[in-house]
Formats: structure tokens, sequence, C-alpha cells
């Protein structure tokens, strides 16, 4: 498995090359410092398989990896990125990568990741995962909190974030006994029984942040 | 009568300070013996005197200068001074330039009326009182120099508040950069360390150790993403407005439980200075939103015509009223303004009383009009 790498820094090359040592079957043929460069080497090298940092001086990003998708359209590129997966994750894959991993999750995950993509499959974390999925639902009536009215989810994720009822009811210009009015509908709609039960419906679709 | 005349002979413009702060005045007769009295008379005040002989001549003078006052005779062959006064006052250069309406005693007081109608400021018969002439020109010459003045010093605060826009704008992308790079990195190569070292642990206890560095490196590379978003969002650098409008909505509806509908164009790529200003003055939309609305829903939609891009932002909260608007505290949405002026747009900004608030911003795209 012949890799090429491209990033900036090169703390995080020495970092990479190191991660990439604990995998016999794999030789880091070149380490680019830029885009441009990166983009020279992949003409030049013989490799099977690229990892590059998202974000680098010159060429970066989407543009270099539709560069590499078009001149190299068989051979897969995995993106490093110090952004969080919420950011590029999906654009990234759309845009025809064979994975993306955070920078800070590439000790525990780009090992796997490598060997997933050098099969030829693709590589997701399991919070990308999650987020590609909820984008896919865009059936909008699938997520329960979708049936909430706009005052039912407002009140909702102020009760996802621990205000009282007191408080959500100053905050909204609604007396106290409305709100529980529409805690008790949320809860039913959304078939809930406990505050507790809210938090933990709200932490798992993401509605609180 | 007399006493008035002698007080307004006594004013005195002031002196004028070089060539260029000359007032430029427009005498309009068509007969050059009026002409050459006039200006006679008014060679005294220093100003710059032009002269046109009919009314076709001062419009053609009156479309390329900005004139303190315009001395415009009645009674004219040709377009006549009504007739001047009202196309000199139609014109968007002009439309506020003070005209003197020099007329023979002879004529009605009907048509001093149809001078004012027309825009006239004042009215002299003529034989004119050389001294109530220069003084009421002085006047106007005056006038003209303080709201020179006015717009010129509003002109440096117009400049200045861009170029501190600007200023802080590229400071931040720049800390935004450099902590996330460099700090970013380092972290990341750290992280890399501990996993290295990790690997060849078989000690228990220091493996829970570096565990809890990684999660401790981990969490700091989130703060670190958390200060460069908020200085400034890398989305808009790598993905554009579109996507970055898109996510700060996203961002908005989780952070404050207001419901976000958003309506997006498909991307395509867009001036990063427009787009640097379109989405600050969303946040800032967003903001306002958060404090004062009370609103539970937003609803967002951008639009990328041929020639420019539009925001439209309505909440359906209490609503903007007009003293808010207007009131001290609205330096935020002199700011959205400032922002929009820039770069040629401008932002509309409605409130109905419980029905909410909507803001418009457009902002022409230069280049693909």
């Amino acid at each position: 498995m012949r890799i090429l790498i491209a990033d900036d820094h090169p703390i995080v090359r020495h970092g990479l090359k190191q991660v990439l040592a604990a995998d016999p079957s794999a030789t880091v043929v070149g380490e680019a410092t830029n885009g441009d460069e990166a983009l020279e080497m992949a003409r030049s090298l013989q490799w099977d398989m690229a990892i590059f940092d998202f974000s680098m001086p010159g060429r970066s990003g989407l543009d270099l990896l539709g560069d590499i998708k078009r001149e190299f359209p068989g051979k897969p590129v995995l993106i490093l990125s110090m952004h969080s997966e919420d950011v590029h994750g999906s654009r990234v894959l759309r845009g025809g990568a064979a994975g993306y991993i955070t920078k800070e999750s590439a000790p525990t995950e780009l090992t796997t990741a490598v060997r997933k993509v050098a099969n030829g499959g693709k590589y997701v974390s399991a919070s990308l995962a999650e987020i590609l999925a909820s984008e896919c639902s865009s059936d909008p009536q699938k997520a329960l909190h979708e049936k909430l009215s706009d005052r039912e989810y407002r009140v909702m994720w102020l009760l996802a974030t621990g205000k009282q009822i007191s408080e959500i009811a100053k905050e909204m210009g609604l007396s106290p006994s409305t709100v529980s009015t529409y805690r008790t509908r949320i809860l039913r709609k959304l078939s809930l029984t406990s505050n507790a039960a809210l938090v933990h419906y709200a932490v798992r679709h993401q509605l609180v942040g | 009568m007399n006493s008035a005349v002698e007080a307004l002979a006594d004013f005195k413009a002031e002196p004028v300070a070089d060539a260029t702060s000359q007032a430029k005045i427009l005498l309009v007769d068509d007969e050059p013996k009026s002409l050459y009295a006039l200006q006679e008379l008014l060679s005294t005040l220093g100003q710059n005197l032009m002269i046109a002989q009919s009314g076709e001549e001062a419009l053609r003078l009156a479309l390329k200068n900005d004139f303190a006052v315009i001395l415009l005779d009645v009674r004219m062959p040709g377009i006549d001074g009504f007739e001047t006064a009202k196309l000199i006052r139609s014109r968007e250069r002009s439309k506020l330039t003070p005209i003197i309406f020099l007329t023979a005693a002879a004529d009605e007081m009907a048509s001093m009326f149809r001078g004012y109608q027309v825009g006239a400021v004042d009215y002299l018969m003529k034989p004119v009182v050389p001294e109530v002439l220069k003084s009421k020109v002085a006047v106007f010459v005056e006038l003209h120099a303080k709201s020179e003045r006015l717009r010129e010093s509003e002109e440096k605060l117009r400049r200045l508040a861009a170029h501190l826009i600007s200023v802080r704008e590229e400071e931040r992308a720049h800390i935004a950069r450099e902590i996330h790079d460099e700090l970013g990195q380092v972290l990341t190569g750290l992280k890399m360390e501990v996993g290295w070292l990790a690997k060849r642990l078989k000690d228990k206890d220091l493996i829970d150790k570096t565990d809890s560095m990684g999660k401790l490196i981990d969490s700091t590379v989130q703060t670190v993403r958390k200060i460069a978003t908020g200085l400034r969002p890398e989305m808009l650098d790598d993905m554009g407005l579109i996507a970055a409008v898109g996510w700060q909505a996203k961002e908005f509806q989780k952070r404050t439980g207001i419901r976000c509908r958003v309506k997006l164009p498909p991307e395509v790529k867009l001036d990063i200075d427009v787009s640097t200003t379109m989405f600050r003055i969303f946040q800032e939309i967003l903001t306002n939103v958060a404090r004062h609305s009370r609103a539970t829903r937003v609803e967002i939609e951008l639009v990328v015509a041929e020639d420019r891009v539009t925001l439209d932002v309505a909440d359906n909260g209490v609503g903007i009223s007009d003293s808010d608007m207007s009131g001290k505290k609205s330096l935020g949405l002199l700011g959205m303004h400032e922002r929009a002026l820039l770069f040629g747009g401008d932002v509309k900004i409605s409130g109905t009383p419980n029905h909410g608030t909507r803001v418009g911003v457009a902002i022409p795209l230069k280049g693909k009009a």
C-alpha cells in the first residue's frame, strides 16, 4: 500500500507517519507540504491511496479533492481535517473522498480507515454516520420533534437546557400554567414521561448545543 | 424696510480660504447687460461666477455643476425662468439647489407664487438693490459651504467606519487562523504522540493516564475550534456564504431553541467580501432575534440573482418598533446599515407589533451585473 500524504504542518506529518508505521503493509511514498505539491506528487509518483489535510496553503479542500478525483478517479483519497464532521464531513464525501477523519481522532481511527479504504470501502466515523443519517431523513415527519409547534419546540428546548417552568414563563412572556400545559403536550407528542427523558431525547437528536 | 436692508448689508460672508473652496454661483439672464451688472456686483464676494444666457444653457451647466445658488431671470425667450427652475429642480443632482428669481417690478404677485411653487427660495425685484443681492447670495454661499463641510465629515466618518470594519474582519480572520491552525495542529501532533505512547504501555494505570490525557487534548481541540469559529467561521472561507448561512441557522436553533426554516439557493461561489458582509449582517440579525424578539420561529431566505444577493429574515416575535430602530441601543442596526452601504447595498427593517420583525438585505454583485 503506497500512501501519499499532504499536510502543511510537520508535526502532523510526523504523527501521521508514526501512526501509519504501525501497519507494516503501509508505506508513505510522498510527503507534500501544500496542495500544489500534493497535486504534483500525485502526478509524478506511484501511489495507491492519498491522505490529505483539508486546509492547506494554496490549492486545498474541495478544489484539490476535485482535481485529484478527476485525474485519478479510481484512487481513494482520505481527508483529514481540523474541523469537526458537522462542518465539512458530508460535503467532503459528496466531493468524492473515500473517508473523512478529524485530526484528533486520527490516532485511533486512521489505521482502521486506511485498511477499509484500501479495500475499496468508504470510511465514516460514528459521529459522521449520525450526521449523514439525519441528513438523509429528509422526511421531516420521521422525527417526533418535528411535530411540535414552534412554541412547543422552544419550550422543549428551554426544558432540555434545564430551565424551570417559572423561568420559561418569564422568558416567553407566558403564564407558568400555560408553560406546564405545553410541557404535558410536548411529553405526549414525544412519547416521553419525564424531564430527564426529554433532556436525553434533545441531546440524542442534537437539538441542544 | 430700510433697517432690514441695512441689517442684511451688514452681513458679511466668511472670507474664502482658497480657490478650491470657492462656491459656484450661476447667473442666468438673456440680456448681456444685466448679466454683466450682476457679475460686477457679485465679484466682490470672491466666488466662482458662471453665466448662462438662456434656460437651455442654464440646464446644461446645472447638470455638470453643484451651485450654491442660482440667480434666475424670469422673463427669457425660449424656456422661461419658471420652466428652467422646474427642470433644474427635477434633476436629482440639483433638486435642492436654491434659486433666486429676478423679476421686473411690473410682474404680478401671481407669478411670484408660481415661482415659489417651482422651487424658488427668494425673489428679487429688478432693478436689484446691490446690498440686498450681495447679502442674500452670501447667505447661500455660507450655507453651501456648511453643508459641504457636513458632507465631507460624514464621508470621512463613513470611510473610518468602513476601515474599522475591514480591519476588524482581517484581524479576526488572522487570529482565528493562527489559533486554529497553529494551536490546533500542535494539539493534533500531541494527540498522536500520546496515542503512540499508549500503544506501548502495559501498565493499566499508565494507560488510564494516557487515555485521560487524550480526552483532555480532545476537549482542548473543541475549545480551540469554538474560539476560532466564533471569530470567523471556517465555513465561510471553505464552503462559501450559502453553506455558512445554513450552518449558522442550524447552530442558532441549537443554541436558542428558536426554530429556523431556511431556504437556500444552490451553491455558487460569491465574492468573499460580499459574503463576509452578508454573513456578518445575518449574524447581527440573529443576535437581535435572540435578544429582543421573543420569537419562536425565524424564516430565512437567501437568494442569489444575476446582479445581487438578497437575504430575507422574518421572525414571529414582538416586532421591532420605530423607537427601537432610532433609539440609542440601535448601534447594531447602524452597523448593519454601514456594512451593507460599504458594498452599495441596503438593509430594510420593519416591525409589526406581535407579528414579528422582517429584515431585508440586498447587496449588489460587482462584475456579475
